[in-house]
């Protein structure tokens, strides 16, 4: 088989100039070491070598400008975690807040276990599940006989019922899959075989005319159409939210700004993890971290893929603007591989949502916006809707997608510890098939932990919080009555009242942040931006949780609205005159700081 | 649900809300005025910097003193206030306003006719091209003046300004002296965008650079903002490869233009105006549902308050001449915007107007010197005013009276243009 690899490397890669090695371990996992030129190459390499027969999986240790995808201990966060000693212990440890980690965690939260979740944001959905387009396909995108087409297609269906189980924005609406030309004519024949091999329910073509009657914004005529009914919207960062409050709800504790950053394992068995805030003990670790889990797994000794970051990027329009309800493709679609990206559709809230791109890089934390990522977006989606402008993107944004180099989901338990369930690689489509991957862990968990009793008192129901302004002026008179802080408007581009800011920092998992409270509320996220909510949101957290100005934070440890207050400077001035211009006693000097701590 | 009925709702309570209460009040109509949060006043309260009201009260006065000329006024008049009320909707037929607030509920009020005095809200980062992350620490001029002289927070440290449009001169200055390290304004044309008193006591007398024709055009940092990149632009406005340069700031203070506020104008069905931004008014502020006016900078962002208080007491005069059955019916004529002129405000006259006076706002495209503003029918000039220098900061007002009036006849379309 090495001679096999070494024939493909040459072909990638001028092995004179760059010396690439690939290493083939026992268990058919491929190691791939070296530098190489740019990172492009680094890309297709770990691709064709995935592709190669018996290969189980790749490993891409390649380096590029001195940065590599290899994972590296933070050694002053392990000595850190350690020294702080345990802080919790459970039955079952997940790592990662996303959509899959929570929904394990709502899924599992049914029997008597005791479970946490380890988030390193500082909320849920921080990743991976907080920046997609909130498309729930219907499985004619995916390569049949993959996992990710049979969990695609299970975790469509199964949609309906978390959606009335949790209460989340829910639109099933379909989506199209269209040839405009020659060139692309094989777009919809392609959704149409893999979704026959798939069983995707009551997918139809449909002449032009009944499209451009379902869709009276489309303003180009296409050849030919598919028709996929059952693709459903949703907003991934509800649905999130949504899982992780109804399984805190039923026990599950949550600990957000808690990075893993080690996992303990003794004698080939997990015993915990080690975190930046302290150990946790459990038996089983799930890792779902997301664009991470192959670092997870290499803290666990049990790393057989690189996950490599694929950047997308995706703007989203006024609600005033034009363009099509359903997800339909653009054009550039045919021209670029690796990605189901680039289509045109609209968000569960009614903006009109362009993208995303996808784009190969080398940063998993890089989620940078660049001029070219909006000129694909913008070259895509304006064959649909060629009246839409770029200066017309109220926000743009970049989501990374966690691709191992089979492109398909890793879900199954550790061959080499016990008390580990891998749960890597879910890119899309992760977020349609998260409740059948949750179902698929639950079952993994019981071959683990043996068999799972049920709770009495699992309550599936998490119940939607107050939207003020879609209600009825009766039942908005009723509120404001009982509640008068939603008579108070905060926002008025979205007309969000406190009373719903309040609430979105009382739930089971409080929004303490400006980003966390705008994507429970939307508050800052309207056409302001925030520049007339923001001082108000930034009182009523300061009130709400007691922290000072400069605590309360958009997202991220780092990230403070405001710098303190100008009293503390002049406070702080007024001590450094008073001392320079008098020379006073140091009993005095001491008073001046008290005084100055207290303000 | 309580029910309130009255002649005039003014909606906003800010220069133009107040004025147009006012006025309206003063020509003995009912008057309800809503105001979203506790204090009388809109933005004005946080403008403590001076140069308000040189034209209206010949003195220079700062904002909350602008404004509170216009308070005492009113708490001495009979206009009712609902105060901490936000508008929700307007029905546009009959024009029924909904509104909620705390102590209230939800509030039908139903009024003869509406003001709409909302005033304008800024540009965000969304409507400029700056690429890279989203970090905290990136706001509008206007957010930071109000954190500042309002609730007296350190917004940041280091601070690069992008636009040179007033407020975003002004907040250079403000900031400079908290003890901000203002790095520098960057402004995209190769013209600055504000009034030039403000360049001058704003930056120069602090040594705030002024760099023109340069742009931000990315952001740096995954938390907070670590740094921007600038870079020189050409007379096409596109970046110059090779002219970037990074510059480590945690604040980006934004000034890059004003929007006139109409989300609710929309709701109530008013046709918007793609010149203004505003609604599509006549000459006597009056929107394209009869009944409903506009006043202040929903209509047309204005540079000097004082306008602001003009047009509306013009926008209040048009409401009490239409309950009184005295607006104008003849058909309108366009008034057309001819050379450089960039934005204009009203677009529609009547002939059977019947006002003293009406003023014509404009903004150019383009700076010119020794200029005549001209406002002609066919071959006729009716009015004109030479000036000696027109700048895109600055609006031109041109302002007709009786007699100027009396020479426009009905058929044949206006037009206003700058003559060099």
């Amino acid at each position: 088989m090495v001679k096999r690899l070494n024939k493909l490397i040459a072909r990638h890669v001028d092995t004179s100039q760059f010396p690439v090695k690939a290493t083939v371990r026992k268990d058919g996992v491929v190691v791939l070491e070296g530098e190489v030129p740019d990172w492009k190459t680094a890309d297709e390499l770990a691709h064709r070598v995935a592709k190669s027969k018996k290969v189980r999986n790749v490993i891409n240790h390649l380096s590029c400008d001195g940065k590599s995808l290899a994972y590296i201990p933070k050694k002053d966060l392990i000595e850190q975690g350690r020294a702080l000693g345990t802080f919790d212990e459970a039955d079952v440890i997940i790592v990662g807040a996303g959509v899959i980690g929570s929904g394990i965690a709502r899924e599992l939260s049914k029997y008597n276990l005791d479970i946490v979740v380890l988030e390193k944001g500082d909320d849920v959905s921080q990743g991976v599940s907080k920046a997609n387009n909130g498309m729930i396909h219907p499985g004619n995108a995916v390569i049949p006989g993959t996992l990710k087409a049979k969990l695609n297609v299970e975790g469509n269906a199964l949609y309906d019922d978390w959606a009335s189980d949790l209460q989340f924005e829910f639109k099933r609406i379909g989506s199209f899959g269209l040839s405009y030309d020659k060139k692309d004519r094989y777009t919809p024949w392609l959704g149409w075989i893999a979704g026959r091999l798939n069983k995707v329910p009551g997918m139809r073509f449909i002449s032009p005319d009944v499209f451009l009657e379902m869709e009276k914004d489309v303003e180009v005529r296409p050849r030919r159409v598919l028709y996929a009914p059952t693709t459903a919207y949703v907003d991934g960062f509800e649905v999130t939210i949504a899982l992780a409050e109804n399984a805190a709800m039923n026990g599950v504790r949550f600990h957000l700004l808690t990075e893993v950053v080690d996992v303990d394992v003794e004698e080939g068995v997990v015993r915990g993890v080690v975190t930046d805030r302290g150990t946790v003990k459990g038996k089983l670790v799930i890792n779902a971290a997301g664009v991470f889990a192959d670092e997870i797994a290499a803290m666990a000794g049990d790393q057989f893929y690189t996950l490599h970051p694929r950047k997308g990027v995706i703007a989203i329009f006024d609600k005033e603007k034009k363009g099509p309800d359903r997800s339909m493709n653009g054009r550039p679609y045919v021209y670029q591989k690796n990605t189901k990206g680039g289509g045109v559709q609209r968000t569960v809230s009614g903006n009109p949502l362009w993208g995303p791109n996808a784009v190969e890089i080398i940063d998993k934390t890089d989620l940078s916006v660049q001029p070219e990522d909006l000129d694909y977006v913008m070259g895509s989606g304006s064959v649909v809707c060629p009246g839409t402008k770029r200066t017309d993107i109220i926000a743009s944004f970049a989501g990374i997608r966690p691709a191992d180099y089979k492109e398909d989901f890793i879900i199954e338990r550790s061959r080499v510890v016990k008390g580990f369930i891998h749960v890597a690689g879910i890119q899309s489509p992760g977020l349609a098939a998260a409740p059948a991957i949750a179902k698929m862990v639950e079952g993994l968990t019981a071959d683990e932990l043996g068999e799972l009793t049920r709770k009495d008192d699992w309550n599936p129901i998490r119940e939607k919080p107050v939207v003020f302004s879609k209600l009825s002026p009766e039942e908005q008179e009723r509120l404001v009555n009982e509640n008068p802080l939603y008579g108070h408007i905060v926002c008025r581009c979205e007309t969000i009242s406190e009373g719903e800011i309040v609430d979105a920092i009382r739930r089971p998992i409080p929004a303490v942040t400006f980003d966390a409270i705008k994507r429970r509320v939307r508050a800052t996220a309207g056409r302001c931006q925030g520049g007339f909510c923001g001082p108000r949101i930034l009182e009523i957290i300061m009130r709400e949780t007691g922290l000072r100005p400069e605590e309360v934070r958009k997202q991220g440890k780092d990230s403070y609205i405001v710098a303190g207050t100008i009293r503390d400077r002049y406070d702080a001035a007024d001590c450094c005159e008073t001392r320079a211009s008098v020379g006073i006693a140091d009993g005095v000097a001491q008073e001046t700081g008290a005084h100055h701590e207290s303000a | 649900m309580k029910v309130l009925e009255t002649d005039i709702a003014v909606i906003g309570s800010g220069p133009a809300g107040l004025a147009a209460a006012l006025e309206a009040s003063r020509l003995g109509k009912r008057v309800t005025l809503i105001e979203r949060s506790d204090d009388l006043g809109g933005i004005l309260q946080q403008c403590i910097h001076d140069g308000f009201g040189l034209i209206r009260f010949k003195k220079q006065l700062s904002g909350p003193q602008y404004a509170e000329r216009f308070i005492e006024e009113l708490k001495a008049s009979d206009v009712s206030l609902l105060m901490d009320t936000t508008v929700l909707s307007i029905e546009n037929e009959h024009k029924l306003i909904r509104a909620v607030s705390p102590k209230e509920g939800v509030l039908e009020i139903r009024p003869g006719a509406v003001v709409l005095a909302m005033g304008c809200r800024e540009r965000t980062r969304s409507q400029v091209e700056i690429y890279g992350t989203r970090p905290s620490g990136v706001m509008t001029a206007g957010t930071v003046q109000r954190y500042i002289n309002l609730e007296g927070y350190l917004p940041g440290r280091r601070a690069v300004i992008l636009g040179s449009g007033d407020i975003g001169l002004i907040m250079a200055r403000r900031m400079h002296l908290e003890g901000i390290e203002v790095l520098g304004v960057y402004e995209l044309m190769p013209e600055v965008g504000g009034l030039a008193r403000n360049v001058y006591q704003c930056l120069i007398d602090y040594d705030i650079p002024l760099h023109l024709s340069t742009t931000v055009k990315e952001v740096f940092g995954d938390e907070r903002l670590e740094g921007v990149r600038v870079v020189k632009v050409d007379e096409n406005r596109r970046p110059i490869d090779g002219t970037e340069e990074d510059i480590a700031c945690d604040l980006l203070v934004l000034s890059v233009g004003l929007i006139p506020e109409n989300e609710l104008s929309r709701k109530a069905g008013v046709l918007i105006s793609p010149v203004t931004q505003g609604p599509v008014l006549d000459e006597s502020m009056m929107t394209s549902v009869p009944g409903i006016f506009a006043a202040g900078n929903v209509s047309i962002v204005f540079d000097l308050v004082d306008y602001v208080s003009d047009s509306a007491e013009a926008a209040a005069r048009g409401a009490v001449r239409y309950l009184d059955g005295q607006a104008p019916s003849a058909e309108p004529l366009d008034v057309i915007l001819g050379n450089n002129v960039a934005s204009l405000l009203p677009t529609q006259y009547r002939v059977d107007y019947t006002g003293d006076e009406l003023s014509f706002y404009l903004r150019v495209c383009k700076m010119e010197s020794n200029v005549r503003v001209a406002l002609r029918q066919g071959d006729r000039v009716i009015k004109s005013r030479k000036m000696p220098v027109v700048r895109l900061a600055e609006m031109v007002a041109l302002t007709l009276l009786r007699e100027d009036l009396a020479l426009i006849e009905s058929g044949m379309p206006l037009d206003i243009h700058i003559e060099t």
